[in-house]
């Protein structure tokens, strides 16, 4: 059985016995569905009225990804510009490739297309062998990346929940299958916002264009002590979060942290000596005391760097396109063989991707797997394998095969 | 907490004429679009003639409210004469100055009537007591329509991420939901100018219309309207271009929005579509058919028939598209291609 075969089986087994019925899509009737099949053929404009007329699609044309549409249509058939666009929900995507990771370097591979080189870790601007600027990468869902694209789906639900207002039951939380989570707001309030709209939320939400500049320098000479404008008499929102960011950082700060900042060295020192007066100031008042030797730019490049740390990483076309097809949830993922899965809010601290989205149980498959890193699947662990025949789980080895590092075979 | 219980008098109607209300009181008159051209509604069709003038002239709509009838109805024939001339100009010229002098207005009225009029317009807004906020905050606002009034503000401290902001909520001070409600005001009579087709007017109108129009030309022709010239000159392109430029000419890869950006500026400066297709020959996934059809597309020769902008800088930084901005970019630069033009100008 060749590989592209034992996948294809493998999904439309899925969709025929496990895809659920329960699955939630509101207004399915108003959405635009989007097909990649096997065969490398994209499918668009489909329409549904039911989730039992999408489960007949799926277990009958087997398709590799399915998608729908963030946006409601009075006609979803129709071509784009006669669709006729009523509303859209609100979208997230959190992909770990935003979010630079210390395990890149082991797990992520990139290819010249040029001459074939493979070098690991982020991809270069040009091939270092043949200088040929091809590039192509292939990433890999690792346990740490998925952990920090998860903290970053954390922050993220603090703002939309603290700062937009929005409740636990207008928020769905998803793994996306493959490197991250997707968010989805689905509310009467959102729906109309448009594209310029959505931008000022990822701009809200990214901290981009955040004012962290501090107040002017004579004022210190006189009061000496100064309020950091964007913290003072708010205790929400941004303000909020400068105010904890700095305190987190302040309190285990090392020296070396300080430095990497690119503060001189004096300024380190008073710092590191005196960050206990600091941070009581900023607790009592959110005022921080003028110290000989830290200036006010010292000052404004820490808050900068706390506004980075705060800031939730998101990928900000996703958002600000209110046409954009999405993963459809419980569907399977071409790139892993994994469920789009649906996380609980209440519960995403224990949300474990490599267990909860886990779409085949049973059977047990052999692979010659080319090369891959330790990975996991539930509670076994298994390689790091390179060149080798075993015989794996079947989540485990349609992983691998779908990441494109093992083949099916006969024989072990 | 306040809601409005306030009831409009008939000098608010005058002075704020695109109320509900106002439209509800024109309407118990029961007039025709033919009535205006008679001798007993002179005085309403030259108050609605002065209204556009000062519009294009000034920018600024003044009141005149010893008359609150006529002041009344002429908003409503203001707005048809305004959408009779069927020009852009006019029309958008007209809509902010009404706005303008809206918010002269606003500013000095108490709380209770800015939250009537800003129910009026369905806004979800509430005052705020002195424990909730700091001192200048009077009202919050909830997000939604804050946003879909500041996001053609271009100053910084309007941007959302710099306000306070909670539950749902943004907090404003009493003059600024005066400048957001003249914002709503804005577009509320920029949406009732854009009507597809007009009714059949009366000669007197249409001729109103002309002279207004006559107006502007003579007003705007001072200011000199610039063409980009048809050569395509690569030393004044914006710094997102050039790296975009020289990243697609070398093939490397290029996320989707920086093509879009890349493409449409192209397309607008009057690239033609052959070498556009071109440029993007040395990438790895390069498919002819498909980038003509997508550079087609975009070039409004296919599909909605619309040729696309590029995004304005604001939305290339959001989408980390813009870099290394040099001091022009810096020097009230909105717009990659007001940046071309510019430079263009100045290369001159």
């Amino acid at each position: 059985m060749s590989s592209l075969t034992f996948t294809h089986e493998m999904f439309r087994k899925y969709y025929a016995e496990d895809f659920p019925l329960n699955t939630s899509v509101p207004f399915i009737e108003k959405r635009e569905f989007g097909f990649a099949l096997f065969e490398n053929q994209m499918v668009r404009h489909k329409s549904f009225r039911s989730i039992e007329e999408v489960k007949f699609f799926l277990q009958s044309f087997v398709p590799c990804d399915v998608y729908f549409s963030c946006a409601y249509y009075e006609n979803p058939t129709a071509e784009m510009e006669r669709k006729n666009w009523l509303g859209a929900d609100l979208i997230f995507d959190i992909d770990a490739d935003h979010i630079p990771t210390p395990c890149e370097r082991i797990h992520d591979r990139w290819v010249c297309g040029n001459c074939g080189f493979v070098g690991r870790g982020v991809m270069p601007e040009r091939c270092p062998l043949c200088s040929g600027e091809k590039l192509s990468a292939e990433t890999w869902p690792c346990e740490v990346c998925l952990e920090a694209a998860k903290i970053e789906a954390i922050k993220l639900l603090d703002v939309l929940q603290d700062d937009f207002g929005f409740s636990k039951s207008e928020l769905r939380v998803f793994f996306s299958g493959h490197r991250g989570y997707h968010v989805h707001v689905e509310c009467e309030a959102v729906k109309a916002l448009d594209s310029m709209a959505r931008k000022e939320i990822v701009d809200y939400v990214s901290g981009l264009g955040l004012e962290t500049s501090l107040p002017h320098v004579k004022e210190r000479s006189f009061k000496k002590r100064f309020p950091l404008e964007t913290v003072k008499s708010f205790s929400f929102g941004w303000s909020r979060r400068l105010t904890d960011g700095l305190q987190t950082f302040l309190s285990s700060v090392k020296e070396d942290d300080l430095r990497k900042l690119g503060f001189r060295k004096d300024a380190v020192n008073v710092i590191m000596q005196r960050k206990d007066g600091i941070l009581r100031d900023l607790y009592n008042s959110g005022m921080v005391h003028t110290v000989r030797g830290v200036g006010l730019k010292t000052w404004e490049k820490l808050v900068k760097h706390i506004a980075t740390l705060q800031s939730v990483k998101i990928d900000t076309v996703v958002t600000t396109d209110v046409h954009r097809l999405i993963r459809m949830p419980e569907t399977l993922n071409s790139k892993t063989g994994f469920k789009k899965a649906d996380v609980q809010i209440s519960a995403i601290d224990d949300f474990d991707p490599f267990r909860d989205a886990i779409a085949f149980r049973k059977g047990m498959v052999k692979v010659r797997v080319l090369d891959v890193p330790k990975f996991r699947i539930g509670d076994e662990t298994f390689g790091p394998y390179r060149d080798r025949k075993v015989e794996l789980p079947t989540a485990a080895a349609l992983l691998l095969v779908c990441k494109g590092r093992a083949e099916v075979v006969e024989n072990v | 907490m306040q809601t409005a219980t306030i009831k409009f008098t008939k000098n608010d109607l005058a002075k704020y004429p695109f109320l509900k209300e106002a439209a509800d009181y024109v309407k118990t008159l029961e007039l025709k679009i033919e009535d205006l051209a008679s001798p007993e509604f002179s005085q309403i069709l030259e108050r609605a003639k002065e209204r556009v003038e000062e519009a294009i002239l000034y920018t600024i709509v003044s009141r005149k409210l010893q008359n609150e009838e006529v002041e009344i109805l002429s908003f409503p024939t203001a707005t048809m004469l305004a959408a009779a001339t069927e020009n852009s100009f006019i029309k958008r010229r007209y809509a902010l100055a009404e706005a303008k002098q809206t918010y002269n207005d606003l500013k000095f009225e108490p709380r209770a009537k800015i939250l009537a009029i800003a129910e009026n317009f369905q806004w979800k807004i509430l005052t705020v007591n002195a424990e909730e906020a700091a001192a200048p905050y009077e009202f919050k606002l909830h997000f939604t329509n804050y946003l879909k009034n500041t996001t053609s503000l271009r100053e910084r401290k309007w941007k959302l991420v710099n306000r306070p902001l909670t539950h749902g909520n943004v907090y404003l001070t009493k003059n600024e939901t005066a400048r957001l409600l003249s914002e709503e005001v804005r577009r509320h009579i920029e949406k009732r100018l854009e009507i597809k087709e007009l009714p059949k007017l009366p000669q007197k109108i249409t001729e109103t219309a002309e002279t207004l129009k006559s107006l502007t030309i003579e007003k705007i022709g001072k200011a000199e309207i610039e063409g980009i010239p048809k050569t395509v000159n690569k030393e004044a392109f914006p710094p997102c271009i050039t790296a975009l430029y020289e990243a697609a000419s070398k093939g490397r890869h290029i996320s989707h929005i920086a093509r879009f950006t890349l493409t449409t500026f192209l397309v607008n400066i009057g690239m033609p579509t052959e070498n556009i297709v071109d440029l993007f020959r040395a990438s790895s996934d390069f498919n002819e058919r498909l980038t003509r059809y997508q550079v087609e597309h975009i070039a409004g020769e296919r599909g909605s028939r619309t040729r696309y902008k590029p995004p304005k800088c604001q939305t290339l930084q959001t989408h980390g598209v813009c870099t290394n901005p040099d001091t022009q970019c810096k020097e009230k630069t909105h717009h990659p291609l007001v940046y071309y033009r510019k430079r263009i100008r100045d290369l001159k």
